[in-house]
């Protein structure tokens, strides 16, 4: 699992569930979500809830923090991390 | 144990931000990278210090931190940034050191000179040292080498014992003054402590530690907000030192015109539940006691603000909280810091525990847990500043209702997803209507809690209620009016997308940063604050009164009252609002000899005097005669040749505070007695018939039942401004207690009770609210009876206007005509005593504490002076004209 297969997913779940009719474009990777105010506390519940359904993840509550969840790429990094690293192809 | 880690454990990803290392530069770099910027950085740092020590804001100490932060300030500046934090370290232990125990320049000062011996400037730093040694040894325990729990329970077992004898601060009386701030510094830091540690998620080392338990700031402040250690060190010099400094600059200005603010609010709203007498009232009471929090946003900004100027960029404190447009929004905005505490303590691992049971039910009960808790660490926090816990229903409800408002509004938002954008959009003017109007809803639903909170007891919220019950059409439109205000303050200022002290925007989505703008508001909002009280006072005179009232921490008309009550009544000093502590300055015992001194009665003078006991009031030993009297020994029976009086009065009569020989009716029964000129009369005698609380009725009361019995030939009356608050306590106390009035009282008694529509089955606060119109008519009526009563015994009667002391209150001129004008109306002779202290300028050298009003032994001795000098011509004239004259020669 790389990167790009966490953020696809995740970005969907943020668009239809916080940002309806927004474009899709406009949601990159690096995009601010918590500082911004676009994820407050409580969606960050769901979110969470979401990523560890999603992924098969267990996230602890000291993990629920701007740092890990900032970003798309924020969230994929917390993701990988939880997940048994994958041999390479080849 | 305190070489740098990042971590003893890790047990999950954890992202570690260290702060960005700036680049290492000497002094030059620092100071003239930006020369111009950092002198005005110090010198608007210098204009709010001056502005903080000519307002006398808070505290003494506050001004002395404030110069050494001021002086800190400019060395850490210059240091290197590697030596900064270890040199912010250093400056906070110094704060502690000097702080707690009171050791001022002038300790120093006398040490240095020979003064002081060692061990008496020791004495003076132990408090501090004990302090910083517990602190230091609590730090050591989260860092010992052994697991993780172990610590847990050590640190425990040590709070524990530090809990015990914080209950019993006699037990180390040479230290007892440490343990507020010991509380304030460690009571949550700690725990936040651990909690970073057990999780990795923040560097730790031996200067960050000091630094963020013992933060320069906190020495003066009892309330503190809980700084995340995370935050500490992440945002530790994140951006720009001029963005930083400012910042800060702004909010300490910010802070220093809040704690003015709340100064207005305390001196001059309508804030006695007592004296409520329409719906205005009851609003504008309401509306202080939700402002009266400005104290603490104050202070908060104040704190915040400091700390930026040694490059912790901490987050924004209290953001404009009064337009909150919701209740998770009020909770998000009011204190970050406590919100942030709780969240992380509490809400996310009791929902994170809770989730299976589905969204809705965790989310609720983790919110219900999170407010419970706030509840039980509130009162754990009271119990380190007062040193007993704040248990009671009112607290509980209160945190509990607006645990409940926040959960509603929570799961409303959670069901119906609120509207987000990606980018920052232009609100349209219906958002902004909608945005007002939900404002304006919650600032008014916030103030009625609030007042709840603060209201001393459900009787009292209720008797407020009562005030409110009948509005005018004018009064609604006005309480409209000032609805409509916020609206539209909310509707220009209202929005916010702040949601937790981490929660900052990146500095590219922030607005745009001004410096020049921002340090020319502060400059000249400080230059405004400081000459604002010379200018106005000279062009308006009248405005002298106010300024004096707004200097200085003086108790508000309703809190001397309370106070008055307080002493009086027994009532638990815990009275005082929630977020006010200015009774922590009471110190223990102050007038616990009360409970010896007096005794009560079943009738209705309902208390007197314990005859023959010694104890202490009001810090100086009182005693009591063999006839019950606050006085001298005299004789039942008048001895030959005296020319006897008795005094009526209250405790200021009585002498609250002052020694036996200091009270102003023995002062001068001694004049009297040194220039005795008259054969007629070998002695002169002043009988204290004074008793604590009395109120005209039971003076008056007191001479027909006591003071005729001793045969005097003049009786005064003492009167004063406030008299009514005695007369008030005094009925509603007999109605309560079912005590019949004397047979020559009854009529008037039971008209006035049945006009007011009392009994003695309601709530306090409503039975005097209810009585309040007809006060004058019982001030009346007793001067009347007291005429009519001293000429059937023959007696000389007379009634003295006392002044008080200090006027904080702002009564005492209107107080002072209605008394005067009713005893006069009696055809009664009044000596005024007004004049007695005209020659104090100030006025507060006159009372015995900033906690007691009561008259001090030098306002005794000038009101003596006045007396006399009254005196002599008043009763002595005719017949007596010659020994008048003798009387009066020095």
């Amino acid at each position: 699992m790389n990167a790009q297969d966490i953020i696809t997913p995740t970005k969907t779940f943020i668009l239809n569930e916080y940002l309806p009719g927004e474009d899709p474009a406009g949601l990159t990777d690096t995009t601010p979500l918590m500082t911004t105010g676009i994820l407050d506390s409580i969606a960050v519940l769901k979110l969470v809830t979401f990523l560890e359904k999603q992924f098969g993840i267990t996230i602890e509550p000291h993990e629920a923090v701007v740092e890990n969840l900032n970003t798309l790429s924020d969230m994929a990094g917390l993701v990988m991390s939880k997940k048994p690293s994958s041999p390479t192809a080849g | 144990m305190f070489a740098e880690t990042k971590t003893s454990k890790r047990p999950s990803r954890v992202v570690i931000q260290r702060p960005p290392a700036p680049t290492e530069s000497p002094v030059a770099s620092y100071a003239l990278g930006g020369p111009a910027q950092f002198l005005i950085i110090i010198v608007q740092f210098a204009l709010l210090v001056i502005l903080i020590e000519r307002w006398q804001l808070e505290n003494q100490l506050l001004t002395r931190v404030m110069w050494l932060a001021f002086a800190g300030f400019i060395i850490h500046h210059l240091l290197p940034h590697r030596f900064r934090l270890a040199f912010f370290a250093l400056l906070s232990l110094t704060a502690v050191l000097t702080g707690v125990g009171h050791a001022g320049p002038n300790v120093w000062i006398g040490w240095l000179s020979g003064r002081m011996t060692f061990n008496g400037f020791l004495y003076h730093l132990l408090p501090g040292l004990t302090l910083i040694g517990i602190g230091f040894a609590l730090i050591g325990l989260c860092h010992l080498p052994i697991r993780f729990a172990a610590r847990v329970g050590l640190v425990v077992v040590a709070g524990a014992g530090l809990t015990l004898a914080r209950a019993n601060p006699h037990w180390f009386p040479d230290v007892s003054d440490m343990w507020v701030i010991l509380g304030s510094m460690f009571m949550f830091r700690l725990v936040v402590y651990l909690y970073d540690l057990k999780h990795g998620t923040a560097p730790f080392s031996a200067s960050r530690a000091i630094s963020y338990f013992f933060l320069l700031p906190n020495v003066c402040f009892p309330l503190f907000p809980v700084v995340d250690y995370k935050t500490f060190c992440s945002t530790y010099y994140n951006e720009d030192w001029p963005r930083i400094y400012q910042t800060g600059l702004k909010w300490m200005f910010r802070g220093v015109f809040q704690l003015l603010l709340y100064r207005v609010v305390y001196q001059f709203a309508p804030l006695d539940v007592y004296k409520l007498s329409s719906a205005l009232d009851v609003a504008g009471c309401m509306l202080g006691m939700y402002l009266l929090y400005l104290r603490i946003s104050g202070t908060f900004h104040l704190i915040v603000g400091l700390l930026h100027m040694f490059g912790f960029n901490l987050p924004e404190t209290h953001h404009f909280y009064l337009l909150a447009t919701s209740f998770t929004d009020f909770w998000r905005r009011i204190n970050i810091y406590w919100k942030d505490f709780v969240m992380k303590l509490f809400f996310y691992p009791t929902h994170f525990k809770l989730r299976k049971m589905g969204t809705l039910w965790a989310l609720s009960l983790a919110t219900l847990a999170t407010f419970l808790a706030t509840w039980v660490l509130h009162s754990w926090q009271w119990f380190w500043i007062r040193g007993k816990p704040l248990f009671n229903g009112k607290d509980f409800s209160f945190w509990m209702i607006l645990g409940v408002l926040v959960l509603v509004t929570a799961i409303y938002e959670t069901t119906r997803t609120r509207k987000r954008t990606l980018a920052p959009s232009r609100l349209t003017l219906r958002q902004r209507l909608m945005m007002g109007f939900k404002a304006a809803g919650i600032f008014a639903a916030m103030c009625v809690l609030w007042s709840y909170w603060s209201c001393q007891s459900w009787a009292e919220f209720e008797a407020l209620l009562d005030a409110a019950s009948r509005p005018t059409a004018r009064e609604l439109m006005i309480v409209f009016g000032a609805l409509l205000l916020v609206c539209v303050c909310a509707m220009v200022w209202g929005w916010s997308s702040r949601e937790t002290s981490e929660g900052r925007g990146t500095q590219a989505s922030r607005s745009p940063f001004h410096f020049w703008r921002s340090a020319g508001t502060v400059t000249i909002g400080a230059l405004c604050l400081l000459t604002a009280p010379s200018i106005t006072t000279r062009a308006i005179p009248e405005f002298k009164t106010v300024v004096a009232r707004l200097h200085g921490d003086v108790l508000n008309a309703r809190d001397m009252d309370q106070q008055r009550r307080g002493y009086y009544e027994e009532l638990d000093v815990g009275r005082t609002d929630n977020w006010q502590w200015h009774n922590a300055e009471e110190p223990e015992g102050w007038s616990k000899g009360k409970m010896a001194f007096f005794r009560e009665r079943s009738d209705f003078l309902l208390r007197d005097i314990i005859p023959s006991i010694s104890t202490v009031l009001g810090g100086a030993p009182c005693a009591s005669n063999s006839l019950g009297m606050r006085d001298r020994e005299y004789s039942r029976t008048k001895p030959a040749n005296t020319y006897r009086i008795v005094l009526l009065g209250a405790s200021n009569d009585m002498g609250f505070g002052v020694k036996n020989d200091q009270t102003y009716e023995n002062l001068v029964e001694d004049a009297l007695n040194s220039r005795v000129a008259d054969p007629r009369y070998s002695r002169y005698e002043i009988l204290n018939l004074a008793v604590a609380a009395d109120s005209i009725l039971q003076r008056v009361l007191r001479l027909e039942e006591e003071g005729f019995a001793l045969q005097p030939d003049a009786a005064i009356l003492s009167v004063t401004a406030v008299d009514e608050q005695f007369v008030a306590s005094h009925l509603r106390k007999a109605l309560i207690q079912g005590v019949e009035p004397s047979p020559g009282y009854r009529q008037i008694i039971e008209s006035v009770v049945r006009r007011a529509g009392v009994n003695g089955k309601m709530p306090a606060v409503m039975i005097e609210r209810r009585l309040q119109p007809y006060y004058v008519e019982l001030c009346k009526w007793s001067f009347q009876r007291f005429a009519q009563q001293c000429a059937q015994h023959g007696v000389h009667p007379l009634i003295i206007y006392r002044p008080a002391p200090a006027d904080f209150s702002g009564q005492e001129s209107a107080g002072r005509t209605k008394m005067i004008e009713l005893a006069r109306a009696a055809g009664l002779k009044v000596v005024d005593l007004s004049a007695a202290f005209d020659s104090v300028t100030d006025r507060s050298s006159l009372i015995l504490a900033k906690w007691d009003d009561h008259t001090a032994a030098l306002g005794h001795r000038l009101l003596g002076d006045e007396l006399y000098k009254q005196l002599v011509p008043v009763l002595f004239t005719s017949g007596d004209q010659r020994q008048a004259s003798d009387l009066l020669k020095p």
